[in-house]
């Protein structure tokens, strides 16, 4: 859970260490825009043995459950206008019954890093050299985590996932993502800029090791007045798969020219 | 009738909703639509039950007062009812249940699933 002894341990371990798994790692300086030449995620024969070493993160995950105890986590720290858009919808929510008006098709994924947060829909990881895969059931979505020790690219495109690279402290993934399409909210009524950015540390619990728990870091110089950080919890579930998700082939739920969704 | 206790299923939305914002919002769409604080038990025919993503769906001739209203009920994801004892093979065209929901704000013949008491007596989610 969130502070635990461990997670602080771990990291601390892994400065003093300078731990990295990545086998890439050390040639990371090659290639700014990708990985190393001859290296990383796109080479990945003689590297599966070096997979064994990872923390077993095997079966699906179902976001965990706040206790009905526990208080709400406050609101993203915004400023500026993003703050004054907050407001304002929060302002059309109330007055329209705590409905918020969608501006796209219930088909469409909210990106990162709602995503992440998702009630309902399992998750699974996969770790294959170089990268780690986030598959997400609903939407049938897919994060790819590049742990070759490649950076961001100079100009990425912006994205619903971003762009993340991640490494290992210990048994802890550390992601850093940027990279985010503007438009997308990343709480209730909140936007950012193209500033935004997102550090999680991904690691099981050391209470109950069915847990895996993320710890989100946002921050974003234009948007937040200091960084926002929400922690989630996921349970593990060995014994199912993942189920297929064609949004479009079961859409009941249209939405109106007035952004309300539709009971079909 | 009234029943103020809220199901798992609307427990577990408005847990996921609260960690991502201010105003409960749920995974594939709001629930917004349903009047979560209601419950009405519909006494059922199923018509058809649609095991598939984003969610699954019983549709059902339900008797009011000495005639047929169709209905369509929504329920969780697959996989959520999976962890809730659900199959594809739960239900079937046919099949003589009582369906617990939370009704449409709009009064339309639809609901969110809580609950179901199958043809053989069984139960499961919320049916109390």
């Amino acid at each position: 859970m969130t502070g635990s002894p461990k997670w602080r341990r771990t990291l601390l371990a892994a400065a003093a260490a300078g731990t990295v798994f990545a086998s890439g790692a050390a040639m990371a300086q090659a290639g700014a825009e990708g990985a190393p030449e001859g290296e990383g995620a796109s080479y990945p024969k003689g590297h599966y043995g070096e997979l064994d070493a990872l923390p077993d993160w095997g079966g699906i995950w179902f976001l965990g459950r706040r206790p009905p105890a526990q208080a709400a986590p406050p609101p993203p720290p915004l400023k500026g206008d993003y703050l004054s858009r907050l407001e304002q919808w929060r302002a059309e929510a109330a007055a329209n019954d705590g409905v918020v008006r969608r501006t796209r098709s219930n088909c469409s994924p909210p990106g990162m890093p709602r995503i992440m947060q998702l009630a309902q829909y399992p998750y699974e990881f996969l770790f294959t050299p170089g990268r780690v895969t986030i598959n997400q059931e609903a939407w049938m979505q897919t994060r790819t985590i590049w742990t070759d020790g490649r950076g961001h690219p100079k100009d990425p495109d912006p994205t619903f996932m971003g762009h993340s690279i991640g490494h290992w402290e210990g048994d802890t993934l550390v992601v850093d993502t940027v990279a985010i399409l503007e438009e997308l909210e990343f709480a209730g009524g909140a936007l950012h800029s193209p500033e935004f950015r997102v550090t999680e540390r991904i690691g099981l619990s050391e209470e109950n090791p069915d847990i895996l728990v993320n710890h989100l870091r946002m921050e974003d110089p234009q948007a937040l007045a200091e960084p926002y950080e929400v922690t989630v919890t996921y349970r593990r579930d060995r014994e199912n798969t993942l189920l297929e998700f064609q949004c479009s082939e079961n859409d009941r739920n249209p939405v109106n020219e007035d952004g309300e969704t539709q009971f079909d | 009738m009234k029943n103020v206790r809220l199901p798992l299923l609307a427990l577990s939305l408005i847990a996921g909703a609260l960690v991502a914002g201010i105003v409960p919002a749920a995974a594939h769409h709001s629930y917004s639509m349903f009047d979560m604080n209601k419950k009405v038990v519909l006494d059922a025919t199923v018509t058809r039950f649609k095991w598939q993503n984003p969610h699954a769906f019983i549709e059902a001739d339900v008797a009011v007062r000495g005639q047929t209203e169709h209905w369509a009920i929504e329920m969780t994801s697959p996989n959520n009812l999976v962890q809730a004892g659900w199959k594809r093979t739960s239900l079937k065209p046919g099949d003589r249940v009582k369906i617990h929901v939370h009704p449409l704000r709009n009064g339309s013949r639809g609901g969110s699933y809580a609950g179901i008491v199958l043809a053989d007596g069984s139960k499961l989610g919320e049916v109390d």
